[in-house]
């Protein structure tokens, strides 16, 4: 997610974001790793099917694995918005 | 460092937050095991070359000696050298390429590379052609793995190497 987040930037995650609204392109996103348990992702959305299937994409595009690699994500795998970001 | 940053690893300490990863390594994606089979060759050959060498005899010249000492230095240096290439390229298949997926579908794996990485070891311990061989078998194996998860078939065939030992590659239609 370079520039934007760089390794050890601390992100505040808003659980409850999109409970009352759908999630919309653009958005940062912490997600369920679809291949490995366990393990989050922090990517940025770039597509929402019609079907309401979230595509993720990173910003630093040439090293990401994302829905590229793994194909879009169901909503419920979304955890929530990144809503602040700290950094050193 | 800014304040609200320290805030937040000082609570992170005292209850640490999960990790959010934005890429793996480099997902390049290109994984092939043609090169773990390709340094078991050279070990092979390299077990060979050393048990045709001729040893010198008690006649022996000090030229004589010299040529022998440096031939025997040069294959034991490659021998070491692409044993250790095998393990690395096998343990970067393992690590990195291979999935919990293909586990299930092929419980042999670990067998397989813990097999490979015995050999490789062994091979680099002695003048050992048996544990060479059984690297490169173990190695074939794994490639049959790697090009089944990739949904191809495979054909073993004589190498087209001075060690002609059976090789695994795959079927490209």
């Amino acid at each position: 997610m370079s520039p934007h987040l760089e390794p050890g930037d601390f992100v505040v995650v808003n659980r409850w974001a999109y409970r009352f609204r759908p999630p919309l392109t653009g958005d940062v996103v912490v997600v369920r790793d679809p291949e490995v348990p366990g393990r989050f992702l922090v990517k940025r959305i770039f597509q929402i099917s019609p079907e309401g299937l979230v595509g993720l994409q990173g910003d630093n595009t040439a090293r990401s694995r994302d829905s590229r690699a793994f194909g879009p994500v169901g909503k419920e795998a979304v955890v929530g918005k990144v809503w602040l970001r700290l950094r050193p | 460092m800014s304040l609200l940053h320290s805030i937040a690893r000082f609570f992170d300490r005292i209850a640490p937050a999960p990790a959010a990863y934005a890429h793996c390594d480099i997902p390049c994606g290109i994984y092939d095991p043609h090169h773990a089979q390709m340094a078991a060759h050279t070990v092979v050959r390299m077990i060979d070359l050393i048990n045709q060498l001729e040893k010198p005899g008690p006649g022996a010249t000090p030229e004589q000696r010299q040529e022998y000492m440096a031939k025997l230095s040069r294959y034991v240096l490659v021998k070491e050298q692409h044993a250790e290439i095998a393990k690395h390229e096998v343990r970067v298949l393992w690590g990195d390429y291979f999935k919990p997926d293909h586990l299930k579908t092929f419980p042999e794996l670990h067998d397989l590379v813990w097999m490979a990485l015995k050999a490789g070891s062994k091979a680099r311990q002695e003048v050992n052609l048996q544990a060479a061989e059984e690297l490169l078998k173990a190695t074939n194996e794994i490639a049959v793995v790697y090009w089944k998860t990739k949904g191809l078939e495979t054909v073993r065939a004589k190498a087209p190497y001075p060690t002609e030992r059976e090789t695994v590659y795959p079927k490209f239609h």
